[in-house]
């Protein structure tokens, strides 16, 4: 029911630059039809939507926690964080683990598509607009037709890591 | 830690640790010899000791500060330890400089243990100790010269370095002139009044018959300093012309000492001692030396059953314990098992319940800790406080044995100082106020702690003053803290607003109290452990505090409700009663739309669950869910909710640090756990819910 792509990664160790080098692999995601790609250092596993308990007095992207082998760690609702309108859970959606601040956080995506490496004639820096989806992005792959867009998610989750 | 190789991090541990336990053990026996004016000669031993050690381990570890200190109040001990009639001299200054030397350590250790060490040097209380020691040495130089192969003459102590003006005469009696003991005795008594210091070895010699062998052995060694206008020579003719006297011989100071264990010190060459009586180890001195010994002993089997354990590896066990709980139940109440008979499983299942149940309580007496240690805290600040006031008290703890669990017992420790604090600054009154209505000078502040049900109970009393309601309420308004009419206010309620936060009594701050935090961060301290605290007073008779803290914080008997479709745990301890309506008329409705309803003859507010932390459900009447009688300190409300799922016991987890914003503990919830088919189930704090339920 799990997948586990780097168990014993440490995101904050320095990268010795390698072909398979985690930093420049992507987790990509759909949320709607849109694919977003998330750094593979985050990135603890991959887990199958379960029981949330909903928390209350959060916001409503906060959709609750879940019980990972004994551990309780809280979940975010993508979609939500994006402002865009709440979509039922199916069996394609997935909850991607990821560690950051020393904390694991378990973001739910619509479905989890693949891991692409991208090397530096693939990527690109995104356009500078005001735009909502544009203040998190890092970078933009493109590739065999389809367009990554990577989030930094320190920036992406800046308002729920303030304070902590 | 930069000061520090993290090569000797455990070395580093094991210094703090050991250097902690003694200063509490000083601490102690400090505290009950100040109360005995005394210092029993065993507990000089120990103190002397205790310095030894934490001396030597300091300047293994190169803490110079910690270990010129320690060094210098070993001198001190070991002029006492000498001649206990010393302490008599200096006895009072001796305490507080004792007190303050242990203060000193407890605060470089602790500096230790955070990132910004610095070696400080303790000079002015070194400089003190130093007096005190020249002032017990300068009249008593003597027998310490004498004396000085007596035990543990390791320490390089300035009691060795002579005084210029002693004379040392040994004199040996006739052979076989019988009594020399007494002999002796009356030789002392004809020059006593020639002399201004005399001593003699063996010291008393008329009290002790055995002594008599001794002299005949090694002869009496007359220690003395002419009196003024009074030369040796004369003493000599006086020793001289007493009865019974074979030979005398007035000795030279330069004698080796020929017992003491280590080559003696430079200093110590020059020390007037005298080797034959030193060689024969007189009794006296060599008592304290096998007996600190035999204690030593002591101490050491005793320890060989005590096991110091990192408290991190201990969290870690209870962590585990909990997951075997809940695994345990996860396994026995597994959905595939449903409907199918299973009689050699559920027997195994009840084994294995049995075992985890008793894993479970050995693993919590682990964490248990006796009250004790924080009691005893409290006694050096009562002592303190009340040297420093004026105003003499004492502190009488009852119960100190009860068991709290280690975070519980750290939590606390603050809260209770000061509260002890605050009868000392504001309860107890100055001795004449004391004596003017009638009470006993000294104040009593009392301190009792025992078990009852799962709880702890704990009450501070003292016999002050007492609460001055006026003054309070008067207070209250000022700070606009009151919410309804004062007259609707009853005695409890105005005792406990001196619990509300910028509510602070005593104009003038004072070093132990006021200092802008008051009860209220007592009482959130309290409250953090999942205790309450309570007020009763009465005035010019006292004041007491009531303080119930849970046991243990990791596993409650919880009650799982459902409220929508979230789980719930109610802490078993806090409900009074569960019960279903019968029927709407039961229920009272409030002009602001709030509900209540009527249990034999009180009226209790009704709070529905699902309303207060908005979660949708379906159960919206009254009379279809249930109602939970639920307590916190003097609240009483009913909670709402949807069912009762059942009684489990569960292991209580922290929220996740990231929902940490959200303050969830002011929003009713005090944590969550896992219950046996894996869901997260949300704990209620039932005291946060009644408290905003109130305002």
């Amino acid at each position: 029911m799990s997948q586990h792509v780097s168990k014993h990664h440490d995101p904050d160790s320095p990268q010795v630059s390698k072909p398979d080098d985690l930093s420049s692999r992507y987790m990509t995601f759909l949320i709607g039809e849109t694919i977003y790609g998330i750094s593979l250092l985050h990135v603890i596993e991959i887990v199958n939507v379960q029981h949330i308990a909903e928390v209350p007095n959060t916001p409503a992207h906060v959709k609750g926690m879940i019980n990972l082998r004994g551990k309780v760690i809280p979940v975010l609702d993508i979609r939500l964080k994006m402002y865009k309108d709440e979509r039922a859970y199916d069996d394609k959606t997935c909850i991607i683990v990821i560690t950051i601040h020393d904390m694991n956080i378990g973001l739910i995506v619509d479905s989890v598509s693949e891991v692409v490496t991208a090397d530096s004639s693939t990527l690109a820096t995104p356009p500078k607009t005001g735009m909502e989806d544009a203040q998190f992005l890092c970078s933009i792959i493109e590739q065999d037709h389809k367009v990554i867009l990577n989030i930094n998610i320190e920036k992406f989750l800046q308002d729920d890591l303030m304070g902590l | 830690m930069s000061t520090i190789d993290p090569g000797m991090e455990s070395l580093m541990e094991a210094f703090i640790y050991e250097s902690t336990t003694l200063l509490e053990q000083l601490d102690e026996i400090m505290l009950e010899s100040e109360k005995e004016k005394n210092i029993s000669q065993d507990n000089i031993n120990e103190i002397f000791r205790i310095m030894h050690t934490i001396k030597g381990s300091a300047a293994m570890m190169g803490f110079t500060g910690i270990s010129t200190l320690a060094h210098a109040v070993e001198d001190m001990f070991f002029l006492i330890r000498e001649d206990p009639e010393r302490l008599n001299m200096v006895s009072d200054a001796i305490f507080d400089l004792v007190f303050q030397s242990s203060d000193f350590f407890k605060q470089e250790i602790e500096s230790i243990q955070g990132d910004d060490f610095q070696d400080t040097a303790a000079t002015e209380l070194i400089a003190q100790l130093k007096e005190q020691a020249a002032i017990m040495k300068g009249e008593a130089a003597a027998p310490a010269a004498g004396e000085a192969a007596a035990p543990a003459a390791a320490a390089p102590s300035p009691a060795v370095s002579a005084n210029p003006n002693l004379k040392h005469i040994r004199v040996f009696f006739d052979d076989g002139c019988q009594m020399e003991n007494l002999r002796a005795f009356a030789l002392l008594n004809h020059i006593k009044d020639s002399c201004s210091l005399l001593y003699s070895d063996p010291e008393n010699p008329e009290s002790n018959p055995a002594s008599s062998d001794e002299i005949v052995k090694n002869g009496l060694l007359i220690s003395c300093e002419p009196a003024e206008d009074v030369t040796i020579d004369e003493i000599l003719k006086m020793v001289e012309s007493s009865l019974n006297i074979k030979t005398y011989h007035l000795e030279e100071p330069a004698v080796q000492e020929v017992q003491a264990p280590p080559p003696p010190q430079p200093s110590a060459a020059s020390a007037p001692a005298a080797a034959p009586a030193a060689a024969a180890a007189p009794p006296a001195p060599a008592a304290p030396a096998a007996a600190s010994s035999g204690s030593n002993n002591k101490a050491a089997s005793a320890k060989q059953s005590l096991l110091s354990v990192n408290q991190s590896k201990l969290d870690h066990l209870m962590d585990l314990v909990g997951e075997l709980v809940t695994a345990e139940s996860i396994v026995a109440s597994n959905p595939d098992l449903r409907g199918l008979k299973l009689d050699n499983f559920t027997k195994s299942i009840r084994e294995l319940r049995k075992l985890t149940d008793e894993l479970q309580d050995v693993v919590m007496s682990i964490r248990m800790v006796p009250l004790n240690g924080t009691f005893q805290k409290m006694n050096r600040i009562v002592r303190d406080m009340s040297k420093k006031l004026g105003r003499p008290a004492e502190l009488v703890t009852v119960g100190g044995e009860t068991e709290v669990d280690k975070t519980i017992n750290d939590a606390i420790a603050d809260p209770f100082m000061h509260m002890i604090r605050n009868s000392m600054d504001h309860a107890i009154e100055p001795p004449e106020e004391r004596r003017a209505k009638g009470k006993p000078e000294s104040g009593t502040i009392t301190m009792s702690a025992k078990n009852v049900g799962g709880e702890i109970v704990v009450e501070i009393k003292d016999d002050g003053q007492g609460l001055n309601k006026d003054i309070l309420l008067n207070k209250a308004r000022q700070k606009g803290l009151l919410y309804k009419p004062e007259s609707e206010y009853s005695d409890k309620e105005i005792y406990h607003l001196i619990m509300l936060p910028g509510f602070s009594t005593n104009e003038a701050v004072t070093e132990y109290s006021g200092r802008g935090v008051g009860m209220d961060v007592v009482r959130k301290n309290v409250e953090k452990v999942g205790g309450t605290i309570s007020i009763d007073s009465q005035k010019d008779v006292g004041t007491t505090f009531t303080i119930k803290i849970p046991l243990t914080l990791a596993i409650v008997d919880g009650m799982e409700i459902s409220v929508g479709g979230s789980a719930m745990t109610i802490p078993i301890t806090s409900i009074k009663q569960s019960f279903k309506l019968w029927s709407s008329d039961q229920i009272l409705h409030n002009s602001d739309g709030s509900e209540m309803m009527m249990i034999r003859g009180e009226c209790y507010p009704i709070i529905r669950l699902h309303s207060y932390f908005g979660i949708e459900s379906e159960v919206t009447d009254l009379t279809e869910g249930i109602l939970l009688q639920v307590e916190s300190g003097n609240n009483i409300a009913c909670l709402f909710a949807d069912e009762l799922l059942g009684e489990q016991q569960v292991v209580v987890k922290p929220f996740p640090h990231f929902l940490s914003k959200y303050n969830l503990k002011e929003h009713g919830l005090s944590g969550c756990t896992i219950l046996g088919n894996g869901n997260i189930s949300l704990i209620l704090d039932v005291r946060s819910i009644l408290n905003s339920n109130e305002r």
